[in-house]
């Protein structure tokens, strides 16, 4: 199939399941009651546009941090992103900033960015980027910064709960002030990467070979991790930590699509965005009127039907 | 074509290269050759532009001939793309792009961001691929090409990036014999036909012998000799270099071990 074909088919699929998704729900309405809704408008609407955003955003992220770092186990979160945003949650929690628009968010976003700020001058020699000590600074400083975060709920028990919930993510309190400061961010990113997505597959074959080839590596590494990093800090901020999305559905987009990213990783964006939309519609509907954590969610839909994909592809593999 | 004036590379506090004065005339096909860590795979790497040297500079013809030579850190990637292609030692595979759309790869010097290949890019591609053998490998993935053919698929890489220069670092090596005169063949020819300037690494004496027209030879951070193959392949000049005995034989090297001296 062609490529624009193919993606205008994923936009009108991924834009009819959004109209749908928004008409489950406890409250049930026809077409005529959902235009003048206050529940469709104010609280559909922007958990639905929040969730396929943060989706499409993980799931970009994903394949162009894969890529960069050339390694399929990286997911946007390797960077310590995911560990900043929480310790930044945990302390707005225990300070008692909720009750402040975006009080938890804007405290995850500047702990997220210090931490991957803090990565990046570590792994940085002369102007360039070591990416194996970018990983493992990555993954040492998470585990240093969950202990923290560990330590802090011992010390504040009455706000343990609170925060595992915000760590496992959820859109439950989305809301269009949320869209309007994920947005821009996302709309932006998700053009660098598709931008660059030739010279992700360059990389992708060693970047000395992607100089040779005509890449400024060092350049347009860092010029995506900066946009990545930004579009993954508003994301988590706006929404908690989501796992898996990103490591897996770069993936299942490649195992159809074959390793080239300029199909990569716009099909990524569509097939991020409705993977989110689903996980977050059962997670909002199944158990009515509770709500599941999205993030576990995520896995517990995604992982079985990866392991399938996996499977049915042993030969690709 | 390429001229290198004084040029010194160091990797920390270790000399690698010192003060090295070098000029490769347009469809030169020099061999390489020195010890293990004599520093012939850095010399390459300056050239292509992958590695700063520490002091002096390499100069490379923006357009094919002998015509002004320019520095290449004044090029960008891109324009040094246009011009050197670098095939490296171990070609890699850990990438499941197929056959073709990895000599494609050698396109992109050529190409716009967001834009797709054109139709010239597509014949340009068949017809390198056609030229090294490998049109029928066009739909393999690298892990199913054997080291020969995989090494072919690189090589049709660096021809489609339609550069003057080609440098290659020791693609023979891991290959077996018949292999070996296979890719020396094929460069020969290219260097005949297409009159492309090849630099090549290689360990097989014999093998620069037999196909490559100069060498240059590299010993103690310099250049112990350079010209015609067979005179720098001489007997005295093998013994400083490697430390090793050789008999010349009809255009061919009898080698074996110096005898220790008790």
């Amino acid at each position: 199939m062609k490529r624009p074909v193919a993606v205008l088919l994923l936009a009108v699929l991924l834009l009819a399941a959004m109209v749908g998704c928004s008409m489950m729900g406890v409250v049930r309405f026809t077409w005529q009651e959902m235009w003048h809704s206050p529940i469709f408008w104010q609280l559909r609407m922007p958990r639905i546009v929040l969730s396929v955003m943060v989706g499409a955003t993980l799931s970009v992220c994903g394949a162009a941090y894969q890529s960069v770092f050339r390694n399929p186990l990286t997911d946007p979160y390797v960077l310590g992103i995911s560990s900043g945003a929480s310790l930044g949650a945990a302390i707005a929690i225990i300070a008692g900033l909720q009750a402040y628009l975006w009080g938890i968010g804007s405290c995850a976003l500047l702990t997220a960015l210090l931490t991957v700020l803090f990565i990046y001058r570590i792994a940085s020699i002369g102007n360039r980027m070591h990416t194996t000590t970018l990983l493992l600074t990555g993954v040492c400083l998470t585990f240093l910064i969950t202990a923290v975060i560990s330590f802090l709920m011992v010390l504040h028990h009455d706000k343990m709960e609170s925060i595992i919930f915000w760590t496992m993510g959820s859109f439950a309190s989305s809301s269009w002030f949320d869209v309007a400061l994920v947005a821009p961010v996302t709309l932006a990113g998700v053009f660098m990467v598709l931008y660059h997505s030739k010279d992700l597959n360059l990389l992708l074959a060693g970047s000395e070979t992607a100089q040779g080839l005509g890449v400024e590596v060092e350049k347009v590494k860092r010029r995506l991790l900066f946009f990545t990093t930004l579009m993954v800090a508003f994301a988590v901020s706006s929404c908690g930590v989501i796992g898996f999305v990103g490591l897996v559905v770069p993936h299942c987009v490649r195992l159809v699509t074959g390793p080239d990213n300029r199909r990569v990783v716009p099909y990524s964006i569509f097939v991020g965005g409705l993977f989110m939309l689903m996980c977050d519609t059962l997670a909002r509907t199944v158990l009515q009127p509770s709500e599941l954590p999205v993030g576990s969610l995520t896995a517990l839909v995604g992982a079985p039907l990866f392991i399938y994909l996996l499977y049915k592809n042993k030969k690709r593999i | 074509m390429i001229t290198l004036s004084h040029l010194s590379c160091c990797f920390g506090e270790k000399q690698i290269l010192h003060d090295i004065n070098f000029h490769v005339g347009e469809g030169d096909f020099y061999a390489i050759l020195g010890a293990n860590g004599c520093g012939k795979t850095t010399l390459l790497r300056c050239i292509a532009g992958l590695l700063t040297p520490n002091s002096g500079e390499v100069n490379i013809s923006p357009s094919g001939g002998e015509a002004t030579e320019r520095p290449i850190a004044s090029f960008s990637a891109r324009e040094l793309a246009q011009r050197i292609a670098f095939v490296r030692q171990h070609a890699q595979t850990d990438f499941e792009f197929s056959g073709f759309e990895t000599v494609l790869m050698g396109r992109n010097p050529y190409q716009r961001r967001l834009q797709n290949e054109s139709q010239a890019d597509w014949d340009i591609v068949e017809q390198c691929m056609r030229h090294t053998n490998t049109w029928h490998l066009r739909f393999s993935r690298p892990h199913e090409m054997s080291g020969g053919e995989l090494q072919r698929v690189m090589i049709a890489r660096a021809l489609a990036q339609s550069t003057p220069i080609i440098l290659l670092d020791e693609p023979t090596s891991n290959l077996d014999i018949a292999h070996q005169f296979d890719i020396m063949e094929l460069l020969c020819d290219i260097n005949a036909r297409e009159h492309k300037t090849i630099l090549l690494v290689v360990h097989d004496l014999n093998l620069a012998l037999q196909y490559c027209p100069q060498a240059l030879l590299l010993h103690d951070k310099g250049i112990l000799a350079h010209g015609a193959t067979s005179e720098v392949l001489a007997p005295d000049n093998i013994r400083t270099a490697f430390g090793v005995e050789a008999e010349p034989q009809q255009g061919h090297l009898s080698l074996r071990p110096m005898t220790k001296q008790l």
